[in-house]
């Protein structure tokens, strides 16, 4: 059933596809990493890996560093997730604004801050982007002072530290 | 004792043949050929759409099966999504279209296995992230389990058939 001429053309088909997978990912502006940063320990996974091991200093990666900043006060923590999320509970004193939602809020929180309020985003920790397209949004829209905590609502929890 | 038992095998005999009429007759009808290379070719064009253009949340679905090594989670988020549009297209239009599915199927196949692992093994991941929840991606699992093993019967139909395809590329030349 399955003969040799079909094993000829099962490599054509194979070839074009894997080839065609290259080409489109290679020119595709949404195209990715041959290799992506899978690992939670080295950080917040995503497909497209930072490049180089470059600190980003936008980043609160402990969550005993984002402790502190929550008591120094002043700091505005913004929740990426989703309403529900956050209703069923957040980092007191933070305001929600889901991701994806960002547009239809954006207005209201910048008629209530001024642009260098300090801003900290979260979301599910380390398998979650939206903290990151968050802020990367927030400072789109013209606040100077955003940061990301990536371990997000799951390591502030996890550590026993209060929430509301 | 004897005249009994021949009675029976020939009984059942002709009703092997009867079966066997059967099964020809669905594998080798034609329309059931068309019906079944287009099904499959239009349903992994349309599956297909989704990751190509977003090929950073399929990597995150892969990854989130959890059984993959971290080095090949790119790779395979690039390039399932393009085997499964050449390979529905090539059904779509009857290019190779027994080769096509036999890539279909053994797609098919990998996808029931995953599926299957992580519901026995009660996996699911969840990233809370609001792309992957918004998506809709995930239908049930296990509906998902018995809607592929469907097409892969119809991928088996395409493979096996022995007649002339009908508006097919590569039957014209045949």
């Amino acid at each position: 059933m399955v003969n040799r001429k079909t094993i000829q053309e099962i490599f054509i088909l194979l070839s074009i596809s894997v080839g065609l997978a290259m080409l489109v990912n290679f020119f595709s502006p949404r195209g990715i990493a041959l290799v992506g940063q899978w690992d939670t320990s080295q950080g917040v996974i995503t497909a497209s890996p930072s490049g180089t091991e470059e600190e980003k200093p936008e980043e609160i990666n402990s969550v005993a560093r984002a402790m502190e900043i929550f008591d120094n006060g002043n700091v505005l923590f913004v929740d990426a997730r989703s309403q529900d999320n956050y209703e069923d509970g957040h980092i007191p004193g933070a305001i929600s604004l889901p991701v994806g939602q960002f547009d239809e809020q954006i207005e209201s929180l910048l008629n209530r801050y001024s642009s260098d309020q300090p801003i900290v985003t979260y979301c599910s920790g380390r398998t979650c982007e939206d903290s990151h397209d968050l802020a990367q949004f927030l400072s789109d829209a013209g606040f100077t002072n955003v940061r990301i905590f990536i371990d997000g609502f799951p390591g502030w929890e996890a550590k026993g530290y209060p929430i509301e | 004792m004897c005249g009994f038992s021949s009675t029976a095998s020939r009984a059942g005999k002709r009703k092997g043949t009867r079966l066997s009429n059967l099964r020809q007759s669905i594998g080798n009808n034609s329309w059931i050929e068309l019906t079944a290379r287009w099904i499959l070719g239009l349903t992994f064009i349309y599956a297909s759409a989704y990751k190509i253009v977003s090929p950073a949340d399929f990597a995150k679905i892969v990854y989130g099966y959890g059984l993959f090594p971290t080095g090949l989670i790119n790779l395979i988020a690039i390039i399932i999504p393009f085997l499964e549009l050449v390979g529905g297209l090539a059904l779509l239009l009857g290019f190779y279209p027994r080769s096509a599915a036999v890539i279909i199927n053994a797609l098919l196949l990998a996808f029931i296995t995953v599926l299957s692992i992580n519901l026995i093994r009660g996996h699911e991941f969840d990233c809370g992230c609001f792309s992957a929840g918004q998506s809709g991606y995930f239908s049930s699992p296990k509906v998902a389990v018995l809607r592929e093993m469907i097409y892969f019967i119809l991928g088996l139909q395409v493979i096996l058939f022995g007649g002339i395809r009908r508006i097919s590329i590569k039957s014209l030349r045949r």
